[in-house]
């Protein structure tokens, strides 16, 4: 009985861990999903249209929303932006983030941030699709910044995407774009959750530690088609079955030793259990003990029989 | 046949040897059947891979690759994964099976060492053993560095980091091994060589004396049930023993089976064709490198200069540490002999809670593996639990230490407390049959055995 | 746990279970045949088939041995002994000895055998020089030469205006893409940030720095740039390199800086090398610092 308990708790244990692992990406996309339950509807090809217009004629229809997103900025921005975007003790000059660095802040959640911290975390967006438009076309007349780039990922071609993206960008989004850790607390975001729209504008912005990538770096197809394979990422096949969260080798390991050969000791302990020949419970005394069958012979070639009517099956 | 060979008085001796029944025993039993799985496994998966570095453009099912210059072997790889029918199961129940191989090994090894089955007449079988477990590592880096994508390659740049850090001979090491410099066109196609023919070969070699030697000395066996070092108290080879051994071989590969067809494990077409400016992160070896991996992470940048030559960093955490751990591995029997002047024969194994310092001993060198295993996790465990990689890096340096003396105090209290308990317990049938067999040796009265196992004074233990 | 003395009805209904998991077998193989013959390559399904199957072949052999094989106490076997006796230790020393004794009369030719078997096994080994070519000067020297053109992965040039401010781009010299040890990093930096290191006043063009990309720990590609603090990291093994600072570690075990690639412009800006790395490039060895 104690020993089913025990094997009990080594399952229980067994399953926690691996449900831990399972979920080991859990952090950095709670952090990223922010509740963009649908991305591709908030800014997928659908926004791709206005934003791309937005970026394309400027006339005077986009007076209104300069002046609707100048209000918005005094508001809820100025406090830590200052006046003009140019920046104050408590946050950066945003003079240069353009059209791109004020979508991406908006759209991901990132901005406006409840407290100062040297890496904004990603939530729902604060203000709705007009109001975001608003204030991205107000930020870019505060100076020279990056425009929205055109994202369209039917357009993309995914086998460019993924050249690209594993030599520019898996050394911190990791191969598989479940993101990493880099120096002092600050990580990669994971790109699992972060619509196509927003991951092919943050290299040209280069929010927080990110470097920048500009036209001249990445030109504008080979963005989109970077953009298409990251959205490939979000939905791979995986014909080899469960992913283990794309951890890698630590994850397959935790695997290997916890449930496989947990199991096989189970197993083990199943094919020796109430077996009753010399197994350990008798050896503590408990279990009267049969007078065993001495064999006498003193050469290692064992002769006598045991006659017992034991194989009968 | 009979007549030609005498069969039936040599087979009616092999059927009637006695296996003790006990769970235990049957670790070693995990780590063979697995080693069966990864050859047959292994002979299908080298009918179709290609262990050729020159270079091909990929045309295979896998859209995000096509059009995509690559080396032969990868592209294989990636055939085996998507074009073979059965291939990709083949070669995830392969990587599976050399997991739990190596985990096999290494429960089976730490059984051995806590139940001092490594004493005298056993000492070869352990060395034999220890071989073994090397053997299986090697193997295993040399499986998952011949496919040439991008974590395999990672992986055999810092094997050439390593390499060429030993001192004096480190360069030439490297050159001989790799054909030049990293990467070369020669490593792949050696490593398959290795991996499919030297290193398989020389494991069924050891497998075979590791057998042989096991026949010869006959099983140890706990203390109870009329066990002494005189006798084997069992089950019959056959037909108890065979039914149920054979049965454990088909459970083993179905366990690894399955894994192999409901979870994914190195998914290399995500990882992309090794290039050498290229990296990923989170690159990690397979766990039983872990350790290895994470004294890397942990050593502190120290480098030593003496006349003008370099000893560098990479030696201190890379070589030394297997070296100082395989060495003593290797040594063991007869350091542990030294300390207890226990030079006797032993066929009834010890209970760990009997030999405290030695138990504490060997929870404390796996506490240290364990930190170091999940040292070279840390940048995974940096993103899954939110923590800065840095302070990990700081917490395992100390953990590194400290740990292995919490964990071994630990066990050493446990110990005692559980001999304390089994007190009452004894069976006096037992204790008699203990006295009246005349322990191995040097049982020297310094204190009372507190269980009718033969039991030296405890602190007189290494 | 059968006796003897079992009746039989009850032993037949004990042959059941392992009876169905046997024929569960048999019907497991089928279906693995099945899945590999119909479907296109389903691994789950051909994983099902096969684990269950190997499963109840497992399964059902073990049943069969614990309800009907296990005697009801242990069998005991005498250990024997492995040590040999004296007398027997004493007549193959006697047999051994005839020949130990021709070998001792003849002691130069025991001696000459010795040697000649030692020296061919020793000559045997000699052949294995040709695995690899002696290590030398490519250990230290890379393909960055006076006047190499600095060139992306896809052998273009690469010009300053390419690499803006907080901008990284891997480069290789002209017609050496993929050159593991060559490759380096081109960084996009702010005037002033970089502290100059004495000697290394115009060695970066337009703000434009050069760095080895191969860690000086164990040899990963230090890929990762955190543009704010101006930090590459390795992925390997975390070593932190503080840019600003002519790349000195800062963090983690790589002890030695990445070194420094000289640069200069042509007249139209575009980027090329004025010699090779700082020091050389990639992890130590022991004689590193030895000249030739």
């Amino acid at each position: 009985m104690g020993e089913r308990r025990k094997v009990a708790l080594f399952v229980a244990l067994a399953i926690g861990a691996t449900g831990a692992l399972l979920v080991v990406r859990g952090p950095a996309e709670a952090g990223q999903s922010g509740g963009q339950g649908d991305p591709s509807g908030t800014a997928g090809p659908g926004a791709t249209a206005t934003q791309s217009s937005t970026g394309s004629n400027r006339g005077a229809a986009d007076g209104a929303l300069v002046e609707g997103g100048r209000q918005l900025f005094l508001t809820s921005c100025v406090s830590c932006h200052g006046v003009d975007g140019f920046g104050g003790p408590d946050g950066p000059n945003i003079q240069t983030a353009g059209e791109a660095g004020a979508d991406f802040m908006l759209r991901t959640g990132r901005m406006p941030m409840a407290a100062p911290s040297p890496q904004p975390p990603t939530k729902p967006p604060a203000y709705n699709d007009e109001q975001i438009r608003q204030l991205v076309a107000y930020v870019a007349t505060l100076g020279n910044g990056p425009a929205i780039p055109e994202i369209d990922t039917s357009r993309g071609s995914v086998q460019k995407g993924s050249q690209l993206y594993l030599s520019n960008c898996a050394a911190c989004h990791n191969s598989a774009a479940v993101g990493g850790a880099i120096s002092y607390g600050r990580y990669a975001p994971s790109l699992q959750q972060t619509a196509a729209q927003q991951v092919g504008e943050a290299p040209r912005v280069g929010p927080g530690e990110m470097p920048t990538f500009d036209a001249r770096a990445i030109s504008p197809s080979e963005l989109n088609d970077i953009a298409t394979y990251v959205e490939y990422l979000r939905k791979p096949p995986n014909p080899g079955g469960a992913n283990l969260g794309y951890t890698g080798p630590v994850a397959e390991g935790f695997v290997a030793l916890l449930i496989g050969l947990g199991i096989l000791v189970l197993v083990i302990r199943w094919i020796t259990r109430e077996s009753g020949a010399g197994s350990v419970k008798e050896a503590h005394g408990k279990v009267p003990v049969p007078a065993p069958h001495v064999k006498t012979a003193r050469d290692a070639h064992p002769a006598t029989t045991v006659g017992e009517a034991e194989a009968n099956g | 046949m009979d007549e030609r060979f005498g069969l039936a008085l040599v087979g009616q001796s092999a059927i009637q040897k006695i296996f003790p029944n006990h769970w235990s025993f049957l670790l070693g039993e995990l780590a063979l059947y697995s080693f069966v799985v990864l050859v047959g496994t292994g002979i299908y998966l080298s009918l179709f891979f290609n262990a050729n570095t020159g270079e091909t453009t990929y045309a295979g099912s896998y859209q995000p690759l096509q059009g995509v210059r690559m080396s032969n072997a990868y592209a294989s790889a990636l055939d085996i994964s998507f074009e073979t029918k059965a291939g990709l199961l083949t070669r995830q129940v392969h990587h599976w099976a050399a997991l739990i191989f190596i985990g096999a090994i290494v429960v089976h090894l730490a059984r051995v060492f806590f139940t001092g089955a490594f004493r005298r007449p056993r000492e070869l079988n352990w060395v034999v053993g220890i071989t073994l477990f090397l053997l299986a590592i090697v193997n295993g880096f040399a499986g998952y560095s011949l496919l040439d994508d991008q974590l395999s390659g990672t992986g055999l740049r810092i094997g050439y980091s390593v390499l060429i850090s030993i001192p004096v001979v480190g360069t030439w090491l490297a050159s001989l091994i790799f054909g030049g410099e990293f990467p070369g066109t020669d490593i792949i196609p050696r490593l398959f060589v290795a991996h499919v023919l030297i290193v398989p070969l020389l494991i069924m070699v050891l497998i075979a004396i590791h057998l042989a030697i096991l026949v010869k000395h006959k099983h140890a066996h706990f203390p109870g049930a009329g066990a002494t070092d005189n006798n084997v108290v069992g089950e019959r080879l056959w037909p108890t023993y065979t039914f149920k051994a054979a049965g454990l071989f088909f459970l083993v590969f179905a366990v690894e089976v399955a894994l192999g067809g409901f979870a994914q494990v190195n998914p290399i077409w995500l990882y992309g064709p090794f290039a050498p400016q290229n990296v990923s992160s989170a690159s990690q070896p397979d766990w039983y490198m872990g350790w290895l991996e994470g004294a890397l992470r942990l050593m502190p940048p120290w480098e030593t200069r003496i006349a003008g030559f370099t000893i560098p960093n990479p030696f201190w955490a890379g070589v030394v540490p297997p070296g100082v751990l395989f060495g003593l591995l290797y040594a063991w029997p007869w350091i542990e002999a030294r300390f207890t002047k226990d030079h006797a024969e032993h066929h009834v194994l010890d209970r760990p809670r009997d030999r405290p310092v030695r138990t504490a001993l060997g929870v404390g060198v796996l506490t240290m593996a364990s930190v170091l295993g999940f040292a070279g996790s840390d940048d995974v465990l940096a993103v899954a639990f939110n923590l800065s990689i840095n302070g990990l890096v700081w917490t395992f340096r100390v953990l590194l230490f400290v740990g292995p003396l919490i964990t071994g105090a630990i066990a050493y209290k446990v110990c005692l407390e559980l001999q304390r308990r089994d007190g009452p317990l004894v069976d006096p049938v037992l204790v008699a049959q203990a006295s009246s067999n005349g322990e191995g040796g040097g049982g020297s009265p310094g204190k009372v055995p507190p269980s009718p196992e033969p039991a030296e004074p405890v602190p007189a233990d290494p | 746990m059968a006796e003897g003395s079992v009746p039989p009805p009850r032993r037949q209904r004990g042959e059941r279970f392992p009876a169905a998991l046997l024929a569960l077998a048999v019907l497991a193989a089928i279906g693995f045949a099945v899945t590999y013959l119909v479907t296109s390559n389903n691994t789950q399904l051909m994983g099902l088939f096969a684990s269950l199957g190997l499963l109840a072949i497992g399964a059902g052999m073990i049943v069969w041995a614990k309800r009907y094989m296990t005697p009801p106490h242990p069998e005991v076997e005498p250990r024997g002994r492995l040590a040999s006796t004296e007398d027997e230790v004493e007549a193959f020393t006697a047999d051994f000895e005839v020949g130990e004794f021709e070998m001792e009369r003849r002691g130069l030719l025991t001696k000459l055998l010795g040697a000649a078997i030692a020296a061919t096994g020793l000559a045997a080994l000699v052949p294995f020089l040709s695995l690899g070519p002696k290590p030398g000067e490519s250990f230290k020297k890379t393909k960055w030469t006076n006047g190499k053109y600095v060139v992306n992965e896809q052998n273009e040039r690469v010009h300053t205006n390419q690499v803006g401010t907080n901008a990284v781009l891997t480069v290789f010299p002209e017609n050496e893409v993929g050159n593991a040890l060559s490759q380096a990093l081109l960084i996009g930096l702010r005037p002033n940030e970089l502290q100059v290191v004495p000697g290394r006043e115009t060695w970066t063009p337009d703000n434009v720095a050069g760095f080895s990309k191969v860690c000086t720990h164990a040899g990963c590609p230090v890929g990762l740039y955190q543009a704010q603090l101006g930090y590459l990291i390795c992925p390997c093994h975390q070593s932190t390199f503080n840019v600003y600072n002519a790349c000195e570690p800062i963090f983690g075990p790589a002890a030695t800086p990445l070194p420094q690639l000289p640069m200069a412009v042509d007249t139209e800006g575009y980027l090329l090398s004025t010699g090779d790395f700082s020091d050389p490039p990639g992890p130590g060895f022991w004689d590193q610092d030895r000249p030739g």
